[in-house]
């Protein structure tokens, strides 16, 4: 599994580094474009926070659409980062060691593009930042007494949302500590001072690995409980619902945890493709990584169809009238039906049918675009939950409708993810997104067994 | 000075033989709680704000059809999904068994609407506003919600404390004024009828189709009716059958499990559709 | 940690040893001998007795048949998963998960009560206000030869799927010593080996088909549990309309298999004379599955209870009272603590899971939790809704409990017993080393100085 050539520290450091102290003749323009739209987005949704939601598509009876749709896809990007760092760091995996630093940093940014999501889609989002958002500092009427309500998986959403982003947040500085101390000492003036201070006097010593070792280690585990229940929770705030029969399904929870992990590795596939090519990176973004990636998902994938299915039998499994509505709208009606068909052939059976071939898994302009497809389709996938529910809810057919999503809405999704671009980028000029020290420890455990005449590659393994 | 409140327990009867679909209660309700008007394009957006809504199905083909309308308004659920799903405890069931809304705490999560069986809840799309002419028409005792705010029927509930204002706290009959010894000071159903304490679209139904009082008042219209249907629960629970084709009483969506305090009477048909 | 096996000797080693019969080996037999014929007993008794016209009275044996069917189904999977993965610590426990397949025989002769005792899916009585016609299953208005005839099928494909794996993975070891074994086994060798000289063709050929066979068995176990979950448990309890039911069986099964294996591996350890050839990774390693699967179990579960408790619909609500709260509350509770808790606090050590009895006794506890778990769930289900309330859509009252009676006992330990039973029998068979696939580890193995200390060296192919 180590097809690259062996590379020294310094090299390493000279490469990884080069999104950070030399920064390419693209990005400023780059930042400029993603700006740009970015803060077209926000105007919009200012228009639209001031005019009121009549401005989107949303009606009764279908009054959740793209921008909660939009929110799940966005807190499942969000998986990739505890899938990838913690569970194949404490799996052992070798493969995973360029991907780590991209996946944790994609987790907190796609984590924080989704809670605005919830902000601006509440129809008083004035009220909501002084009841969510400034929680420490200005409590809601409590003066009278009444706390928010426990019972609701709306409560528990931002709950889960803050710890995993608090976690995630630690666990990426904590694991930057060393490459921040890198920068520290090659660096002057203000960026030194600032690295200095985030590199918390690093040293490099015996001690001080060990600690940071065993910090991995435990924030790894950790975390691991937050990333289940994060998903979850987001799934509950559908599970819960009794009058969306098709929603109460208990079944949702693992589903949603599993599709989120297969979107968000995808997400993270794309992403380090995309690096390698824009910064050069041949020599740490290897086939191989992407390679074991791609199996990972095949993995991942099919796991997430045994839930889909499971999902749709017993929901026609009871027979009941309300269900069979919203079913017979999502796989009979017109274009319903078709988004299906497009949702389960882009999430499922065209990328495993590439992922299966061991020549498109090396392929890195086929492997980008069935991680992009994938993406779309689990998209879509939400989009299919959520709408033809509240389309058909119910048996009262006077009131069923269906959900055209307006201008507003769509530039505002668009908007997300030029957000997430853009301080992905940003994020690329202030600290390395391969992590060095990784890179540099996989150098100094490698090497070689003879068996026979064949020379197998190997590493050390500490225990 | 806490004055004990009696025990009311609100519950509404509709009887959809009489209904005509005549839409007088969904104005009247309009009138009252400072409903923002509906343009067309409010109704083809599908945002029309209707407390109350008259819905009108089709059976049948053509020569031989037939309008069925039925009145759907909050059904005020003892066990109400709406409840438990707000964030801010804007929607709570009050002691009266009605489900009521605190406009000032609602963020508009849309959560209580998407989680309600029958979509009575209505959400403020647009910022509500009237034309200079009629903003004398606004009643003073309802608040004006702003965009961004869920809104759904309260049986009229500021008419029902006005009433206990007047005729439990004050003690003073409706119509002469007279006092009301102290022990008998529950408001009932003839009160309600004379100082207009019942909700608008009870007051203004002409075929006096929506019937509401205390579901323990003896001298109300909907004790009777409450009491069967709460006995068809019962009989269902003992593992019994009930029979449809003898009662009239039912409630909508029953098998859900929201135990609303609405009960509807069904159609009686004089001349039923051939099955085909 | 680490074990460096003597490639030189091990051949001779294990073959030797599974000739062998030790006396504690041999009492372990007569035991579980003894034990299957009381099963047998309980059986011929409760037939005798009871019929096999209503479900009700069986429950308790469709909980034996289920608990075989998870160990047996699930184990050769453990082999198959952690092949895929390439870990290399799977070795040891390769061969010991694959020896439940021949045990898989006896959910083959298990099943056959069971097609007799399902109730029909069209309601006998035809419609009667308020009652379905059908009754709610996965086979929704009941094609042909639903459901028996799909379950007999989807149970004899796991069952062959297995064995098929179990004679690919041992064709190498079998070939080995079909010339120096005797008597039946070398019958039995040559004629399942008899073609294998260990070209490299062959050694290809057996790669790529343990992976594709393993995909396909994955594929029909998860299915056939599917099918099992929903015939005999969930569509027998009016109301129970659950997404998530299947995937906790499978992850019961998945946790009572891989408890079972680990069990069978410290026995052998610590009392076959394996100890040169099992090291302590496969325990540090196994219990960290282990636990991994206890939490998701947990998990599963809470999601199960949480979207059924939060509505407070009543229909929901009597499914809850009868398998968690009321009726079934005490074997919950055993299940709870048997499946989660317990091996939960055993398994959050760092010293006991890098030792061997630790991840043994969490297994243990596990297939004790998993006895609890099929107890509640088939006997609950056999005795939901007896005659025509079946086919109601909800369950009106909340039965009582069902406690088991001589026969009953006699039947759980019986099915336990004859699990037992086969197993040691299978493991006169075949050695219980995949002696190829430790040999094949001992290659990649080695110790290395690295800096100032010594360490292993993993060799990683591809």
């Amino acid at each position: 599994m180590q097809e690259g050539k062996p590379l020294n520290s310094r090299q390493v450091n000279r490469e990884l580094l080069v999104s950070i102290l030399n920064s390419p003749k693209w990005f400023f323009g780059a930042l400029a474009v993603l700006g740009f739209i970015v803060l077209v987005a926000m105007s919009t949704a200012g228009f639209m926070i001031n005019q009121g939601f009549g401005v989107t598509g949303l009606n009764r009876p279908v009054m959740w659409g793209f921008f909660i749709t939009n929110f799940v896809f966005w807190i499942g990007i969000s998986h990739a980062g505890v899938m990838l760092s913690a569970i194949l760091r404490l799996s052992k995996a070798e493969w995973r060691r360029p991907a780590t630093r991209a996946a944790e940093i994609l987790t907190v940014f796609s984590l924080m593009t989704a809670m605005t999501m919830p902000l601006i889609h509440t129809g008083r989002p004035w009220r909501t930042v002084y009841w969510i958002y400034t929680l420490p500092f200005v409590p809601y009427d409590y003066a009278r007494g009444i706390w928010p309500n426990i019972r609701t998986p709306l409560v528990w959403d931002p709950s889960a949302v803050y710890t995993y982003l608090t976690s995630s947040i630690l666990f990426v500085l904590i694991a930057l500590i060393p490459d921040f101390a890198v920068l520290r000492d090659r660096t002057t003036g203000i960026s030194h001072r600032i690295y200095g201070m985030l590199a918390m006097g690093w040293q490099g010593n015996a001690r001080q690995w060990k600690l940071q070792i065993i910090a991995g280690v435990l924030l790894s585990a950790l975390i691991l409980p937050v990333f289940v229940s994060v998903h979850s929770i987001v799934s509950w705030d559908f599970g819960m619902a009794v009058s969306v029969k098709s929603w109460h399904s208990t079944i949702f929870a693992p589903y949603f945890v599993v599709g989120a992990v297969h979107s968000g590795v995808s997400a993270v596939a794309l992403v380090l493709i995309i690096l390698r090519y824009i910064y050069g990176w041949q020599n740490y973004i290897r086939h191989e990584h992407i390679d074991a990636l791609a199996r990972l998902l095949i993995v991942v994938a099919t796991g997430w169809f045994y839930f889909f299915v499971m999902e749709v039998i017993f929901g026609f499994y009871g027979r009941e009238a309300d269900e069979i509505a919203v079913r017979d709208l999502q796989f009979t009606v017109s274009p319903w039906n078709i988004w299906m068909m497009i949702f389960v052939g882009l999430t499922y059976f065209a990328p495993v049918a590439i992922w299966l071939s061991r020549s498109a898994r090396r392929n890195l302009w086929i492997m980008s675009l069935a991680c992009i497809i994938v993406n779309i389709g689990m998209w879509l996938e939400r989009f299919l939950i959520i709408v033809p529910g509240l389309a058909r809810k119910q048996l009262l057919t006077f009131d069923w409708y269906t959900y055209r999503p307006s201008s507003v809405e769509w530039i505002i999704i668009i908007g997300t993810f030029a957000l997430v671009s853009m301080l992905m980028l940003t994020i690329a000029r202030v600290a390395p997104l391969i992590p060095l020290y990784d890179i540099k420890e996989a150098e100094i455990l490698r090497t070689e067994i003879k068996i026979g005449r064949v020379t197998v590659p190997a590493t050390f393994r500490e225990d | 000075m806490v004055t004990k409140r009696a025990d009311h327990k609100w519950g509404m009867v509709v009887d959809l033989d009489r209904c005509t679909g005549c839409q007088a209660c969904v104005v009247a309700c309009q009138a009252e709680n400072n409903i923002p008007i509906n343009v067309k394009s409010f109704y083809q957006q599908r945002r029309a704000y209707q407390w109350i809504r008259i819905e009108r199905y089709w059976e049948g083909e053509f020569p031989n059809v037939k309008a069925k309308f039925i009145p759907i308004l909050c059904q005020h659920c003892e066990n109400a999904p709406c409840e438990p799903v707000c964030p801010v405890f804007a929607t709570y069931h009050n002691d009266e068994g009605a489900n009521v809304q605190i406009y000032n705490r609602c963020i508009g999560t849309r959560y209580c609407s998407v989680n309600c069986p029958y979509t009575v809840r209505m959400f403020n799309f647009w910022e509500p506003s009237w034309p200079k002419s009629l903003r004398n028409q606004l009643n003073p005792d309802v608040t004006v919600r702003t965009r961004g705010i869920m809104e759904k029927c309260s049986f009229c509930v500021q008419r029902l404390r006005r009433g206990e204002v007047n005729v439990e706290r004050r003690g003073l009959e409706p119509l002469t004024g007279e006092r009301i010894p102290a022990g008998e000071r529950t408001m009932n159903y003839r009160q309600m009828k004379e100082g207009n304490y019942l909700p608008a679209c009870v007051q203004s139904c002409p075929t006096n189709a929506l019937q509401f009082a205390d579901q323990h008042d003896d001298s109300g219209p909907v004790k009777e009716y409450f009491e069967e249907a709460n006995e068809q629960i019962e009989t269902r629970h003992q593992g019994g059958h009930v029979d449809e084709s003898h009662t009239r009483v039912y409630r909508l969506f029953e098998e859900i499990g929201t135990k609303p305090n609405v009960v509807y009477l069904k159609k009686v048909e004089p001349f039923p559709l051939e099955k085909a | 940690m680490w074990v460096f096996p003597d490639v030189t000797v091990m051949s001779r080693e294990v073959t030797e040893k599974t000739k062998s019969s030790p006396k504690p080996f041999t009492i372990a037999l007569v035991a579980a001998g003894i034990l299957f014929i009381l099963g047998i007993v309980g059986f011929i008794a409760r037939a005798v007795g009871d019929g096999f016209g209503e479900i009700g009275p069986w429950g308790y044996y469709i909980a034996v048949f289920s608990m075989v069917f998870m160990v047996t189904g699930a184990a050769p999977l453990v082999s198959v998963a952690f092949r895929f993965t390439k870990s290399h610590w799977r070795r040891p426990l390769s061969r010991v998960s694959e020896l439940f397949a021949i045990v898989g025989i006896l959910n083959l002769l298990m099943f056959i009560p069971l097609m007799f005792l399902l109730p029909s899916i069209g309601n006998p009585e035809a419609a009667v206000g308020g009652e379905l016609a059908v009754r709610r299953t996965i086979w929704l208005e009941g094609p042909i030869g639903a459901p028996h005839a799909w379950d007999l099928v989807g149970v004899i494909g796991v069952v062959v799927t297995s064995m098929f794996i179990l004679w690919l993975s041992a064709l190498p070891d079998m070939a080995e010593c079909r010339h120096t074994a005797t008597g039946f086994r070398r019958w039995l060798y040559s004629k399942l080996s008899g073609n294998w000289y260990g070209t490299k063709r062959q050694w290809n050929a057996q790669k790529a088909g343990l992976a594709l066979l393993g995909a396909f068995y994955f594929m029909t176990l998860i299915f056939v549990q599917f099918l099992i979950s929903s015939d005999y448990a969930q569509s027998l309890i009016p109301g129970w309309k659950d997404s998530i039911f299947p995937v906790i069986y499978t992850i019961t099964s998945l946790q009572m298999g891989f408890g079972s294996i680990l069990v069978t591996l410290f026995i052998i350890r610590r009392w076959g004379g394996y100890e040169g050839y099992i090291g302590k990774s496969t325990f540090w390693s196994g219990s960290k599955v282990l636990l991994g699967i206890t939490l998701l179990w947990v998990y599963h579960l809470f999601a199960f209870f949480i979207t059924f408790w939060y509505g407070r619909l009543e229909i929901e609500q009597n499914v809850l009272k009868y398998l968690v709260t009321d009726t079934y509350a005490i074997v919950f509770l055993f299940n709870l603590a048997f499946s989660f808790a317990l091996p939960f606090a055993v398994l959050i050590w760092n010293p006991v899971r890098r030792s061997a009895w630790g991840p043994a006794l969490a297994g243990a506890l596990v297939i004790i939790g998993g006895i609890m778990f099929n107890i509640r769930i088939f006997v609950g289900a056999a005795n939901a809704a007896p005659g025509s309330n079946l086919y109601h859509g909800i369950m009106e009252h909340v039965p009582a409990p069902v406690y088991p009676d001589i026969w009953d006992v006699l039947m759980v330990i019986g099915g336990i017993g004859a699990g037992v039973f086969v197993f040691l029998l299978a493991t006169r068979l075949l050695p219980i080393l995949a002696i190829w696939e430790v040999k094949e580890g001992a290659l990649y193995q080695k110790w290395g100085k690295l800096l100032r200390g010594e360490y292993l060296i993993l060799g990683k192919p591809e």
